[in-house]
């Protein structure tokens, strides 16, 4: 009985082995970890620098702006999409050739309440629609989104900047946002 | 005849000409002390001033959402979980100080649970009922690179408003120190146009 499933595990083994030989590109595994290698070749020189959020007058309160702020700068570390994330009047900026700068405008904002979701369920969502641009040193816009972050049912006010910074990251790894050619 | 009538009537002598000058002056000077006694709240730098807060989010090494005692030593402001290491920032590259209000649901997840558990809808009752307020404290300050940080804490309400006298008692007038009004802002959509 010990022999029957010793054999058969070598016999998974070398199936497995033979497998991976002879199609080398069809590993899901592979390939998952491998795609944005390829895609992010050219990207990964790119830098970006944040910005702060530009509350437009739309009575954001500042806890909000700036955890709006340091959760891009998480979400776009976690992306690996970029060289260097850095932050806003960072001097290093001036140094690194290829870098791209991340403006965030609020578009639309709606202060929601925790007490009334627990209580209503269907009332009281926190909304947040920003304006996200990558914009190059010289101003051309390389990436232009519209993106949205909610809280409508469980959870704090707050995070909804979590949702946000996420969901503009998400925007932007599936991007393919690069530099524009330089004219030589 | 001018001066006859300056003595006639004492009244018009003591509201009129140089005494209203003098009048408005000692008023000016007053409400100029009483306005510089209330904003600068008489706070002893050498006593240690420290709350309890929680970090929302923005320290370095430092965990989201945990508790620990926010201080002032010296010439810096201090956030110390019980039995790790500190984060510390320099008073001198704060920038800004915000202090605003909040609500949330009390009880975290357990009270969730039980909530959604009660029957006939009595969760949202007690939910209309299981909410504190709380004051957030917001700090923006530069890294050494110039880089702009920003930090949320979470403090009891009226706490926030003592950190921030805190701050203006210890002389940190080089730092622009801007009160938030507590009350949350009207429920409105705005759209820019």
């Amino acid at each position: 009985m010990q022999a029957s499933k010793r054999n058969l595990s070598i016999c998974f083994a070398t199936a497995i082995v033979a497998i991976a030989i002879a199609f080398p590109d069809r590993l899901p595994a592979q390939t998952d970890a491998a795609a944005p290698t390829r895609a992010g070749s050219s990207a990964a020189q790119v830098s970006v620098q944040v910005e702060r959020v530009n509350p437009s007058d739309l009575g954001l309160a500042p806890s909000f702006q700036l955890a709006i702020y340091e959760s891009l700068l998480q979400e776009l570390n976690k992306t690996k999409r970029f060289h260097q994330v850095l932050r806003e009047g960072d001097r290093r900026a001036s140094e690194i050739p290829n870098l791209l700068i991340l403006k965030t405008t609020i578009v639309k904002y709606t202060p929601g309440s925790e007490t009334r979701r627990a209580v209503t369920t269907i009332s009281g969502a926190t909304k947040l629609t920003v304006r996200s641009q990558l914009v190059t040193a010289d101003g051309k816009v390389v990436l232009d989104r519209t993106v949205n972050g909610n809280v409508r049912f469980f959870g704090s006010n707050l995070r909804a900047t979590h949702n946000l910074a996420k969901n503009i990251a998400k925007a932007i790894k599936k991007s393919p946002c690069s530099l524009p050619e330089q004219p030589s | 005849m001018n001066g006859f009538c300056v003595t006639a009537s004492p009244r018009r002598d003591h509201f009129s000409g140089r005494g209203l000058i003098r009048a408005w002056a000692l008023l000016f000077c007053c409400c100029t002390y009483a306005l510089a006694q209330s904003a600068t709240h008489p706070v002893n730098a050498n006593v240690p001033f420290s709350v309890p807060v929680t970090h929302l989010l923005g320290l370095e090494n430092t965990k989201n959402n945990c508790n620990g005692t926010l201080s002032i030593q010296d010439s810096a402001l201090l956030f110390q979980q019980r039995g790790k290491p500190g984060a510390k920032i320099e008073i001198a590259s704060v920038r800004d100080v915000f202090v605003g209000g909040e609500s949330k649901q009390v009880g975290g997840l357990p009270m969730k649970l039980g909530k959604a558990a009660a029957p006939y809808g009595g969760g949202r009752v007690v939910s209309l009922f299981a909410h504190k307020k709380y004051d957030t404290l917001t700090v923006e300050y530069a890294d050494g690179d110039g880089g702009i940080h920003g930090i949320v804490f979470q403090l009891k309400k009226g706490e926030g408003e003592r950190v921030w006298q805190e701050l203006v008692g210890r002389g940190v007038s080089a730092i622009v120190l801007e009160k938030q009004p507590t009350k949350a802002t009207v429920e409105v959509t705005h759209a820019s146009k």
